[in-house]
């Protein structure tokens, strides 16, 4: 990119900066793609430290922390913009849904009715717990 | 000994949540340190407890209990109120518990 072309995007940004409606959608879109990033690589993370055995495992032992810490980043950078009661509930949902139903697939595991049955109701229950934990309007201050 | 390193590791994930939150985005390094610590404890006591329970029914009990053990801190330290609505949460996380342990699947 040459300066000139440069100097002209630094221009349109510092322009669009601002109450625009439409880069605050932009932004909102953008952190919802951001949290199910971070719920895809959360089910990753429970995969690998389940494959892990302890950490005995080399290769899926690389694969959690990796995707600890992306997880992480993901779920910081996604709840600068969504509410965090919202956010953790998704993000919870989205890792403990995928985990049940990805387990079977990568391990010698079995999903059962009864077993699916009882583990919608405590994902259920955790995520209808993160959505009534409104934070405090203390808390909510940045 | 799964459901007590299980517990261990529900007891760290806290940690995470209560550090994550005072780290505010990662921008204080203290408690982002004190995040990623407790994280990788919680993590290594996890991975000993998924050897026996499935990864599924062990990560969903783990997140979950996290999550009660949470709104609990808040209402003893934090001064938030334990409405229906959290405890109507909390009983389906205990009876889903104590229904896969009755059917033997965890």
């Amino acid at each position: 990119m040459s300066i000139a072309t440069a100097t002209a995007t630094t221009a349109t940004t510092a322009a669009t900066v601002g109450p625009s409606p439409a880069a605050a959608t932009s932004k909102r879109t953008r952190a919802w793609l951001v949290l199910l990033l971070a719920g895809i690589f959360e089910v990753g993370y429970a995969l690998a430290v389940g494959g892990s055995q302890g950490f005995t495992v080399l290769p899926w032992s690389i694969v959690a922390v990796v995707f600890f810490l992306l997880t992480l980043l993901a779920l910081s950078i996604s709840l600068r913009t969504i509410d965090v009661g919202i956010g953790y509930a998704v993000w919870a949902g989205i890792g403990a849904v995928g985990a049940a139903l990805l387990g079977p697939v990568f391990f010698p595991e079995t999903l059962t009715l009864g077993k699916a049955a009882w583990l919608a109701l405590i994902i259920g229950g955790v995520v209808w717990l993160k959505l009534s934990d409104r934070p405090t309007a203390e808390s909510t201050e940045r | 000994m799964h459901w007590l390193y299980l517990a261990i590791a529900v007891v760290f994930e806290v940690a995470v949540a209560v550090s994550a939150g005072k780290a505010q985005g990662f921008t204080r390094l203290g408690w982002s340190v004190a995040t990623l610590v407790s994280g990788g404890i919680a993590t290594y006591v996890l991975s000993l407890a998924l050897i026996t329970f499935e990864v599924g029914v062990g990560y969903a009990i783990w997140t979950s209990a996290a999550g009660v053990g949470i709104v609990f801190l808040g209402a003893l330290f934090f001064g938030q109120r334990l409405d229906w609505r959290k405890l109507l949460g909390i009983a389906a996380v205990i009876a889903g518990v104590v229904g896969l342990q009755l059917t033997g699947t965890a």
